[in-house]
């Protein structure tokens, strides 16, 4: 029985759709799109991309592998691509990764336009990350260049990508909530309110946002099928195409985020754990995990990582899920300097986690609906929730049942510093339900308790649970 | 040829000045008019006209 699902987000090309089979990957073409690849097949930076992990790995099937009732008459040819781990999306990067992505994207880009191939759109969600190393995944959006045109897909690489670095590098203003808030990223007039004075001397700004900003203003009635017979007329060439994509990657390797103090940024440094207890953490996580052969695990507030390197080497693929994108960021960029593709960094608000969004809600699927994780870490977390959040404990451990995968879990004892810490913020009394007893009630009441262990210091304790059905 | 996105016109007249010197060369060409008009201050009565063409 075979079972097909068409990827809600592959229906705004006509030229290439992707659906999933059985857990593979397909791509249909049609007569138009199948040409394209041709081109980009035969060019030779294509192999040497996927070598080098900047493009999907991609294959032709039989066109038999895709079932007639999918196929209908248009599709012609049929590709096979390698499936991402996971996939997150732009709003749950970290600036140092939504940089990494534009580079890759505007380096395959220019490889592209010195084999006559340009690409039809500029979208960061074209882009996914193994561990920490962006993938292009849309081998569709390459197509055979036309002289005399600009890239198609500027404005929307401005829109998704470059303004969003803009913002963060020159502004300091976070970029996951904008972009999260429309999936076509920020509009050229709308950033060009923002950037006022002074900032109009900052690198990229006059050009792609100023400009930008006004002639998207001036000619927004103008029929783009005019304006690229002018630009035509007036000697736009392939060569200045490749002249502005080569100036946009100039100034998006330059960008960089003036770090800001971050309360978590210290946190190895200032937390209450001693090395002993550090260790006895991780020996539970190794022993909690091994054997088990998880596929994929979260590390829900996750921080530096520290236990997703543990988990690392008892599973396939983990995924490192914080709130504090400066900690993440600093995790992101230690993993790409050690080429590692099996720790995914994800920038994520645990009270407030990514929703479905887009057309329907369904172009981007929601964080915890992506993917169903074999194991879950959740230390350090639970009083975060609880405390800060007013997350009462019974929704908490509904919630950690619900995400399907074994649990490993820490309670921080109302009694414990950081949590102390916490409860000083509420009224007294506020959260009298936050006890140890009534954690573990709770807990057994939807999970098989494996193995637990409290810390030395008796205000700390680690459960390794399974889900009950 | 138009791709499957709207390329829009401001985006697509910018990239000539992005592409520096040859860019800006097409750029002029296509008109002083287009290139002052975003920054020149307008008469009440042209406001809200569609003077580009």
């Amino acid at each position: 029985m075979s079972d097909l699902e068409l990827e809600p987000a592959s229906f705004r090309d006509p030229a290439s759709t992707v659906a999933y089979l059985d857990g593979r990957v397909l791509r249909g073409l049609t007569k138009e799109g199948a040409a394209d690849f041709d081109t980009l097949a035969a060019a030779p930076f294509f192999a040497k991309a996927m070598d080098d992990g900047k493009l999907v790995r991609t294959t032709q099937v039989p066109i038999e592998d895709l079932p007639q009732s999918v196929r209908g008459d248009a599709w012609v040819r049929a590709l096979e691509h390698e499936r991402i781990p996971f996939v997150s999306y732009p709003y749950e990067w970290t600036f140092s990764m939504l940089r990494d992505a534009a580079l890759v994207h505007l380096d395959l880009l220019l490889a592209a336009l010195d084999a006559d191939l340009t690409m039809k759109d500029g979208y960061a969600y074209n882009l996914a990350f193994v561990g920490a190393r962006p993938v292009f995944i849309d081998v569709g959006s390459f197509e055979r260049v036309r002289p005399g045109e600009p890239w198609a897909g500027y404005r929307q690489f401005c829109q998704t990508m470059l303004y969003p670095l803009l913002l963060q590098a020159h502004k300091d203003v976070r970029f996951q909530p904008w972009l999260r808030g429309a999936i076509q990223g920020i509009q050229p007039q709308d950033l060009a309110k923002l950037f006022t004075g002074t900032d109009k001397m900052k690198p990229g700004v006059l050009k792609h946002v100023s400009l930008h900003g006004a002639m998207d203003q001036r000619y927004s009635k103008s029929r783009a099928q005019d304006t690229q017979k002018e630009l035509k007329a007036a000697g736009f060439s392939t060569e200045l195409q490749k002249a502005t994509v080569a100036a946009i990657r100039k100034l998006v390797a330059k960008l960089d985020w003036g770090r800001a103090a971050s309360e978590w940024n210290d946190y190895q440094k200032t937390s209450t754990y001693t090395d002993a207890e550090r260790e006895i953490k991780a020996a539970f996580v190794a022993k909690a995990l091994q054997g088990k052969g998880a596929k994929l695990v979260f590390d829900l507030g996750g921080n530096d990582g520290t236990y997703s390197r543990v988990a690392a080497n008892h599973a396939a693929y983990v995924v490192c899920a914080d709130g504090d994108d400066l900690v993440l960021d600093g995790l992101y960029r230690s993993l790409r300097q050690e080429g590692n593709r099996q720790i995914l960094p994800a920038h994520l608000d645990l009270g407030d986690p990514s929703p479905g969004l887009g057309w329907r809600g369904r172009e981007r699927a929601a964080f915890f609906d992506r993917s169903r994780p074999d194991a879950v870490l959740a230390l350090a977390l639970l009083h975060h929730l609880a405390i800060t959040g007013n997350v009462p404990l019974a929704e908490l451990v509904d919630w950690l049942h619900a995400l399907g995968g074994r649990l490993v879990v820490e309670f921080v004892d109302p009694t414990d510093p950081m949590a102390d810490r916490l409860l000083a913020n509420k009224p007294p009394g506020m959260h009298g339900d936050y006890r140890r007893e009534v954690f573990e009630r709770l807990l057994e009441s939807r999970f098989d308790v494996v193995d637990r262990e409290e810390f030395p210091s008796g205000t700390r304790t680690l459960y390794h649970a399974t889900p009950r059905r | 040829m138009l791709a499957y996105l709207d390329a829009a016109s401001g985006s697509m007249i910018v990239q000539a000045i992005v592409a520096g010197a040859a860019g800006a060369a097409v750029f002029f060409k296509l008109g002083w008019r287009r290139i002052t008009g975003p920054f020149r201050r307008r008469p009440a009565a042209e406001v809200g006209e569609q003077d580009e063409r």
